[in-house]
Formats: C-alpha cells, structure tokens, sequence
C-alpha cells in the first residue's frame, strides 16, 4: 500500500473530512487560483465582450446608449480616413515584423556564437526594449526633426544632402521613419527570445550536422530553424498582437499624420474617444478581432502540426 | 496542524487584500475630493490647491486636490464617469462641459452662477455668452473662472523691425507677406501647427475670417465647399509651398509652435501665454524681443474665438457636497484669491471686477488677453456651436483638409470635396 493511499483511507477512518488528501489539496488549490481567476474574468473577460457589446450602441460617456445595430461599423467603413487606418496597419505591421524577424534571428545567432564580449553584447542589445517606451519614441521624434535633429545635422554634414529633410512630415518618409522606430524599439524581444531558443537546440545536432558535411548556413536552415520553429510562431503571434496595439510609437511620432499616412487602429480609436462616443471607438477596436483571431488561428495551426 | 497554519495564513493574506481595497473608498467617503485644472504655471497650480486646503482648513472639511493635465481631462472624466468614481467637483473646459451637461451628468448652477456674478459686478459678456448658449437648454452648468482658448499673437519684433515691419499686422495676408519678406533659411516666419493637434485649429479661425463657414446657420448642413474656402486654401497652401511654414509642421504636437519659437525657427506664433511665462523666466532675451498682439482678421472678418473654463459639480455628487462646492466657488472666485492666481496663470478674466487686476495692465500678454476676453468672439463664431461642430473639430478636419493639399499634393476642389464629405458624415450622425 503507498503512504499516499495510507494517508487517504487514515482521514477517512479518523472521520476528520468526508475528502481525500488529494481532494482537500485540489480544492486548496482552486481556492488559490480563484483571485486570479476573478482578476481576468473582471479585469479582462467583463471587458472584452463589453466592448463588443457597447460596438453595436451608440453608448457615449455617461449616456446608456441604444443598440444600433451596424451603423457605427457603417458609418467606420465609409470614412476614407478608416480604410486608410486599414491599410496602414497592414502595411505597418507586416513589415514591422517580418524586420525583426530577420533582425532578431541574425544578432540571435550571432549571439549564440562563442564570440568575445558576448555576455556585453547580450545586455547591451537589451537598451532599446528595456527604456521606456515615451522616452524611446520622443527621442527619436526629436532626432528626425527636420530642424537641429541629429539625422539631419548628420546627413548635411556629410554632404549627402543639402537642405532639411522632414522624416515625419512627408508622406513618403513618415511610415518607413515610424517602421524603423518601431524596429528598433522591438527588435531586441525577438532576439532574447530566439537566443533562449536556440540555446534549447542540442550542441549534438550540430555536431552530427557537421559530421555529415553540413555547411554553416545548412545547419542553421536544417537545424536551428527547425529547433526554434515554435518559438518564432509564437513570438509572432505575441509581437503581432502588440505592434497592431501600439499606441505611443505612432502617436507621439506623427499623431496618425501626415495626412493619415500612419494612422493605425489604436490612435484612430483614440481621436474616436475625443468624442466621447464610446460606441463608435469600440467598434474600431471591434474591427481589429477578425486580424486578430486569424492569426491566431493560422498560429495554432502550424503548433498543433509541429506537435503532431 | 501545519495545514492549520497554512490555511490561517491563506485567510489573513485574503483579509489583508481586502482591507488594502476597501479601506481607501470608505475614508474617501468623508474627503472632499476636487480635480483641478493642472496648468502650465505651476506658482498658478500651488495657489489654488493652496486655496482650496484653506477652504478646508476654514470650514473643517478633510479636502484632496488632484491637479489633471487639461490634456488628459476627457480621458481621466470618461473613465471615472464609467467607473463611477467622479470627483466632487472639477474644473472643465467650456466645450467638455456641454458635452456632459448633453450626457445629465453635471449639476445646474445657475442660480450660483447669478450669485456670484451680482457680487463682482457682472461676467463679462464673451464669458456669459458661451456658457448660456441655447445648447445648455436654458440651465448653466459650470461657474466659469476664466477667459480661455484665447490666443495671442507673438512676433520676434528684433527680427520684423528692421525688416521694416515694426507694427503687427492686421490681416493674415499681411502676416504672409512679412514672413515672406524676412524668412531666412533657419527661420521660418508662419510657426502655426498644421498637424492633428488642438493647436491646429487656428486653420478653422482662419477659413472663418475669410468668411467660410463650417455649417449652416442651423448648424446641421456642412457649407465647406464655398468660394470663400478656397480662397483660404489658396492662401494657405500658397504659404505652404512657397516655404514658410516650419518643416514639420504637419506632424507637430501640442508643443510643436512653442519649441518652434522658443528655438529661433519661428517669427509667428499663436499661442495663450504658456511660452510668454517660459521665455519671461528661461529666456529674457527672446522675451524683450518678443511682441503680442491680437489675432489678425481675414478679408470679411476679425475671429478672435474666446472660452472659458468653469468649475463644475457632477449629479453623483452627494447632496451635502454639492453645498460644500457652492460654498468652494464661491470662495475661488473671490478676488483677493483671483487676483494672485490671474498674475501666475495664462488666463483673461471672467468677471468685471477681475478686469482691474494689475496683472492686465502690466503684462502685455495679459494685456492682450484682457482684450480676447472684452473683445473676443464666442468659440465657434461665425458658426453654431453644437456637437456636430465640437466632433468636426476633434477631428481637425480643417488641417486635415491643409495637409491633403500640401502633403498628399491633391486639388484644392478635391480636398474641399472631402473635407465637405467627412463634415457632413458627422453632421447627420448628430442630427438623427
């Protein structure tokens, strides 16, 4: 009989609980478990299908608001200003991510190397993700200032120009100066991740990859990629959900302009809220769901492939 | 006797959390609690939470001031309104205010707003007029503390003067004409936002001076498309083009203007009073280059928009307190009291007897300020204030429309034709 069996039957005879060990240490722990749980069921449940639910009213502040069916979907998608919103986010986020994917797998590898000064090397990369986002994103507002940033001090000097160039102010340079920003600010979650990743990858792999001939970048291709295909679905998956979320990249850069050029989801629901016409606002965080759940969808797909 | 102890200590952890929770909102029950109108000066910001503990002090009320960025106030409002955890009373601006009194969820004060007026010899009428519009269904909803939103206009008179320029203009097209005749590389002469910032607006200012018009007099029909409007817009974008606006300008936030002028990269701003109090105290030099002067008129007009803010008391408030907060205004709007604070703060007055405060003869900008308050148009003159007109604005329609043109190189017909549709988009939702 095991101590664990002893112990069951020995309550049951001392007559103490009707339960078990077991059971009492299940229930223990639900009861443990139960504050958090209330926490997301209030904190992040209530609101999420609140929001929803508020999308379909004409709720403002204050105001109970009736159901309106479609018509703040409607009058969204009959703005120009909401399909450019659309685009941009599109545009946005995939070249946002598909940067710091090849960004975070290359400085990974090379951080996976046994190179001198590879622990400074691993801390220092962590500067831009580490500093606070306000502090990251108006620096580099005042850096491409057209007038005394330090981009343009540096490109006339150099001779490489002549006159002021505004980053920000053209349509032409305002999204790919917002990209680089945001790159720059995310990139380093994607190297840390890959590098702990990579690091999970037996060294035998690598040495029988060799052994059979294998190149540099053949065991890169045929065995790191493979040994951390998880974990970059899933930190695409992660990072996705939080570049179409950022809010403060976008708005203290351009505030959605020039002319809407970077105008994405999260500062139009911003300038939506102004209004106070919360109904409105929700549906625009409302229309993101759809994006939001295919990617999660296709994500689960490739994992359950890769465990099955 | 372990699983005892553990559960024992399990309970007092949950107690202590709870208690952590709890405590705060019943002590809070007992304490006045006001969120003020966090502005730029902060000798200003002192003197009232100063005051208002003295109110506490004088009457035996446990008082909590919570300054709030006037930036932030829609936010930090909407939530607590959601929430259910609205202060007991708060300072708002005008067009915030209607929208809540629009919502039930201020307390009439006009009786107060009589009272306090009969004391100090009346409100001026630009103050009485924006606060007793036909939108407030007959009822006021916030005893108003001072003339806002009013801007004056700066110029580097060490920059104009020798230009032969020594008086400040009197129309926009002349304001153009001396930023073209003195715009040298690093200095640009038009410092104005044409960005998605409430700075921005001023272009709304403009395109009514030169006699365009958001709506119609009923203010349910957007009349953007008018000749009157792209006659503005050929002047604007006339400005744009031939360079002088401050690069960036498009993109520029609520600072933008002021950390244009302040660097030396602007001859003209817009602005209340908040880089006056900077440049007075960080930069004495640009200040006594510095000259202010009203906003210039355009071909038909002169608007020179003026509001106001106002304290106010929200319907959740208990009723002992909504006595309290008359007794508060009251005390605020006391002149000893108004005097030190309007000598710290960016503001004109809002009544008669505040309009012989030394600070509105001595500072020029309050000087300037003194006339935007006496002389200043209400906020949307010449068109109908009402919701549809507030969204248009949050929506900076009118820079948008500017940088359509300057940035996105499209017609001036065709940017008028979206702006009109976007306008009147709004316009129906409000009026359904």
């Amino acid at each position: 009989m095991t101590q664990r069996a002893s112990q069951d039957i020995h309550t049951q005879i001392k007559g103490e609980s009707r339960l078990t060990l077991r059971q009492m240490e299940s229930l223990m722990g639900y009861v443990l478990v139960a504050p958090l749980l209330v926490c997301i069921l209030v904190l992040v449940v209530y609101p999420f299908f609140f929001a929803i639910a508020i999308s379909f009213t004409d709720r403002s502040i204050g105001a109970g608001g009736a159901f309106v069916g479609l018509a703040n979907f409607e009058y969204l998608f009959n703005q120009a200003a909401f399909l450019e919103t659309v685009r941009n986010t599109i545009v946005l986020v995939s070249v946002v991510q598909i940067s710091k994917l090849f960004l975070g797998l290359g400085i990974a590898v090379l951080l996976n190397l046994p190179i001198r000064g590879r622990q400074f090397w691993r801390g220092l990369i962590l500067i831009p993700w580490a500093m606070p986002a306000f502090v990251a994103f108006i620096t580099w507002k005042l850096m491409f200032v057209p007038q005394g940033g330090a981009l343009n001090y540096m490109l006339i000097e150099s001779g490489l120009v002549t006159t002021h160039v505004d980053f920000l102010g053209t349509r032409e340079l305002a999204m790919p100066s917002v990209i680089v920003a945001l790159v720059w600010r995310g990139f380093p979650f994607w190297v840390i991740t890959f590098l702990a990743g990579l690091q999970s990858v037996p060294e035998e792999l690598y040495e029988a990859a060799a052994l059979d001939g294998a190149n540099a970048w053949q065991r890169f291709l045929n065995v790191s990629l493979p040994g951390i295909r998880h974990i970059v679905l899933i930190v695409i998956l992660v990072s996705t959900i939080g570049t179409t979320n950022n809010f403060e990249g976008i708005f203290l850069l351009t505030g959605g302009g020039p002319s809407n050029s970077t105008m994405t989801f999260p500062v139009f629901a911003y300038y939506s809220l102004q209004n106070l016409n919360i109904g409105e606002a929700a549906a625009v965080g409302v229309a993101m769901l759809p994006i939001f759940a295919m990617l999660a969808f296709v994500v689960a797909i490739l994992l359950q492939r890769d465990e099955s | 006797m372990k699983r005892f102890w553990k559960y024992s200590l399990h309970i007092c952890v949950f107690a202590i959390l709870a208690t952590l929770f709890i405590a705060p909102t019943v002590a809070q029950d007992d304490t006045f609690v006001y969120w003020g109108g966090l502005i730029f000066s902060e000798t200003a910001n002192d003197a009232f939470v100063a005051r208002v503990e003295e109110w506490g002090e004088l009457r035996g009320v446990d008082v909590e001031v919570v300054m709030i960025n006037q930036n932030e106030t829609v936010q930090r409002v909407s939530a607590a309104i959601e929430a259910g955890t609205m202060p007991d009373a708060l300072d708002l601006g005008r067009d915030f205010m209607l929208l809540l009194s629009q919502n039930e969820q201020l307390e009439p004060l006009t009786d107060l707003y009589a009272e306090i007026g009969e004391e100090h010899g009346g409100w001026l009428e630009s103050i009485n007029s924006v606060v007793t519009s036909d939108d407030f269904g007959g009822e006021i909803y916030g005893i108003p503390y001072a003339a806002s939103g009013a801007n004056i206009l700066y110029r580097r008179n060490d920059v104009l003067e020798p230009a032969g320029f020594p008086d400040a203009p009197e129309t926009w097209e002349e304001l153009s004409e001396m930023a073209a005749a003195h715009n040298p590389p690093e200095n640009y002469g038009m410092g104005f936002a044409l960005s998605n910032v409430g700075d921005a607006n001023i272009t709304t200012t403009m395109l009514q001076s030169y006699g365009g018009r958001i709506a119609d007099d009923e203010g349910r029909n957007c009349t953007i498309d008018s000749e009157e409007t792209r006659e503005f817009l050929t002047w604007i974008t006339g400005a744009f083009e031939a360079g002088l606006f401050p690069p960036g300008a498009t993109t520029w936030d609520g600072a933008g203007d002021n950390t244009a002028y302040q660097s030396g990269n602007a001859v003209f701003i817009a602005n209340p009073g908040s880089v006056y109090l900077n440049i007075l105290e960080n930069d004495p030099e640009l200040a006594d280059w510095t000259r202010y002067s009203a906003l210039p008129g355009g071909p038909v007009m002169r608007v020179n928009p003026v509001s106001t803010v106002v304290r106010a008391v929200p319907v959740a408030t208990s009723d002992a307190k909504k006595e309290l907060a008359n007794d508060l205004f009251k005390f605020l709007s006391e002149d000893e009291f108004a005097e030190e604070y309007m000598s710290a703060a960016i503001y004109g007055p809002a009544l008669q007897s505040q309009v012989d405060f030394a600070v509105f003869s001595e500072s020029p900008v309050h000087v300037g300020l003194l006339g935007a308050a006496i002389n200043g148009t209400p906020g949307s003159f010449p068109d109908v204030d009402n919701a549809s007109y507030a969204e248009y604005q949050t929506n900076f329609l009118t820079p948008n429309m500017v940088q359509r043109i300057v940035v996105d190189n499209v017609s001036i017909d065709d940017a008028i034709a979206e702006t009109q549709a976007s306008c009147q988009a709004i316009y129906d939702k409000n009026n359904e």
